[in-house]
């Protein structure tokens, strides 16, 4: 029962992302979009990737990629995923729900 | 959780009160799903918990005090109200809220009871 989270806004600016990763599910994905992809510089997002409390989940991060690309924000392209509009859209479906965190 | 089951709604409030309108439309929307008869849950996570807080008086601040309205959610059978317990402890606030039947959750059994709903809209 995975969960896509929709992140929107920029961890340096509002709690939004930090609320986020407190009711993640082992499976879920999370997608920045729009200023969401300045989380991609912030600290908390270590938080998935090395700490223990995320150790034995399979969390997907994914970015989209032109957003990403016009705020010239780099993707480590080992940790997180590049994906379009269209690639969100199917995300949606293969997931059994949203939240938006906006 | 299957299709077939009736579809169950979470209410996600995550704004303080008197700032914006955010938490005058999660209210109304709980209540119009309330008078359908279909099930909705309310969370209050982040600066959402102070809508819960006693005490509050926003026609201090010439605004309408929607929080008055919240006394009205057992009439609309909605008796599912959750709160983010870290929530409250960043903010230094005690479980004292102006509703009753109010549960407080750690981290886990919030995440779990959040996401235990087929839609999530959060305001």
């Amino acid at each position: 029962m995975a969960t896509l989270h929709i992140v929107r806004q920029s961890a340096f600016n509002t709690s939004d992302f930090s609320q986020c990763l407190h009711v993640l599910g082992n499976e879920d994905v999370i997608v920045f979009i729009d200023d969401g992809c300045y989380n991609l510089q912030h600290s908390s997002i270590n938080n998935i990737d090395g700490n223990t409390l995320f150790s034995n989940k399979s969390i997907q991060l994914k970015v989209i990629a032109q957003h990403a690309k016009a705020r010239a924000v780099a993707i480590n392209e080992a940790t997180i995923d590049k994906i379009t509009m269209d690639d969100l859209v199917s995300l949606t479906f293969e997931n059994d729900r949203v939240i938006t965190w906006q | 959780m299957s299709n077939d089951a009736i579809k169950t709604l979470a209410i996600l409030n995550a704004k303080a009160p008197f700032t914006n309108s955010a938490g005058k439309d999660a209210l109304d929307i709980a209540l119009i799903f309330g008078s359908f008869e279909q099930p909705v849950s309310l969370f209050f996570q982040g600066d959402g918990v102070w809508q819960l807080m006693q005490g509050q008086d926003g026609s201090l601040v010439s605004i309408k005090d929607y929080l008055k309205t919240f006394a009205a959610f057992e009439f609309y059978d909605i008796e599912n109200i959750y709160v983010c317990q870290i929530s409250l402890a960043e903010r230094n606030l005690s479980a004292k809220f102006h509703i009753e039947e109010v549960q407080v959750l750690n981290q886990q059994s919030f995440a779990q009871k959040l996401t235990s709903h087929h839609t999530v809209l959060r305001f």
